[in-house]
């Protein structure tokens, strides 16, 4: 560790600017050097996964103007209180886009829903770039699935000439 | 949930410097492409704001399937919203912001969890393919591999603020201070400050321990 000698650190000129604090008297020239050794070993010990940076280039696929997209407007799982004691307690999901709701359950039992107003839809839960289960929901709207996903998730909906895509969530 | 675990490789020749970097003015150029249907303007993006976005989720300290899962949702997301997005130049801070976000939604459902029956939420950060193998071939390397392997244990038992400021900071290329902003909720005129002041803690530690 030697905070000392090196100049030619990035960080040298915004350290002589922000070092004023405290004490007023630390060489910002050491801790710059320090933070770029702490990213260097970030690099080595605490890298991101190149298959992480693989999932998301692959993830342009998702990219998708003509779809309009259901922004989550109620999650249990900020806005309700805990139920103390229950094991498994459902994570509710209500999206909106325009006059399109969608209500969701996700547990350990699956997923199910329903779109309002009610209406026959072809449902896609998508799992990723790639991965996709087709469902069906009911005249009342009403659809499920047995398994429920795991990992990120969002549904696609299709419903006359019109797409819309719930935002991407992690159940 | 806790399974899929992608598996990480290859650490001897990871970049950890500017390769692939995405200069900050450039990124609403980039978004602006990536709309219109510019692959690798998207995968400029991903190269050089992905890090950022490992860190967000590693200051966090989620475990690994969460973090891989919590990384992966950011990005979906992006993705969805890439042509809605109002200020394709802030990019790095949606990002960031994205990924605290979901991070303190895995918190939460660990705490719900905790009451019943979830002993490992606080999953450490895997020793599982740690790279120091890699590291371990000369003695020389050895040597470097034993000082940066000790400079990274006294981080992580700095503060849980001071660790958490830090991870994002060293996310490479280094973020800007409005992502780091984003990334954590703090102001951007204190993270100048905290940095000094975490960075003179980490040091007084390995001082502490005749490190230096």
């Amino acid at each position: 560790m030697n905070d000392r000698n090196a100049m030619d650190d990035v960080h040298a000129v915004d350290d002589a600017t922000d070092a004023t604090d405290d004490a007023g008297r630390d060489d910002g020239v050491g801790t710059g050097l320090l933070e770029e050794e702490l990213r260097q070993a970030a690099a080595v010990l605490d890298p991101l996964p190149p298959a992480l940076l693989q999932v998301a280039v692959d993830a342009y696929a998702l990219h998708d103007l003509d779809a309009r997209v259901a922004e989550l407007t109620f999650d249990s799982l900020v806005d309700a209180l805990p139920v103390r004691g229950a094991t498994d307690v459902p994570r509710m999901l209500t999206f909106s886009a325009g006059e399109v709701t969608l209500d969701v359950e996700v547990s350990a039992q699956g997923l199910m829903g329903q779109v309002l107003p009610p209406r026959p839809v072809r449902i896609e839960v998508l799992g990723g770039p790639r991965a996709s289960v087709a469902l069906t929901a009911d005249d009342m709207g009403r659809f499920s699935a047995g398994t429920a996903p795991a990992g990120p998730f969002a549904l696609r909906l299709r419903t006359g000439d019109e797409v819309v895509t719930t935002e991407w969530l992690r159940a | 949930m806790r399974t899929g675990v992608v598996p990480s490789a290859a650490y001897h020749d990871v970049p950890y410097t500017r390769g692939g970097t995405v200069e900050h003015r450039e990124v609403g150029v980039l978004v602006r492409s990536a709309v219109d249907g510019d692959a690798a303007a998207w995968k400029a993006i991903v190269e050089g704001l992905g890090p950022l976005v490992w860190s967000v989720v590693r200051a966090h300290r989620l475990s690994d399937a969460d973090a891989h899962e919590v990384y992966q949702t950011v990005w979906f997301r992006f993705a969805q919203h890439l042509g809605r997005i109002r200020e394709p130049e802030k990019a790095g801070s949606w990002l960031a912001s994205t990924a605290r976000h979901e991070c303190l939604k895995v918190h939460r459902n660990a705490r719900r969890l905790m009451l019943t029956d979830d002993p490992n939420l606080l999953d450490r950060v895997s020793e599982d393919g740690t790279p120091e193998q890699s590291l371990l071939d000369a003695e020389e390397a050895a040597a470097r591999s034993e000082s940066v392997r000790r400079l990274w244990q006294e981080f992580e038992e700095l503060g849980e603020r001071c660790r958490q400021l830090l991870r994002v900071l060293i996310a490479s290329p280094p973020p800007s201070y409005q992502e780091v902003s984003a990334a954590l909720d703090i102001a951007v005129g204190s993270i100048g400050p905290l940095r000094q002041r975490c960075l003179r803690r980490l040091r007084a530690r390995l001082e502490a321990r005749g490190a230096t």
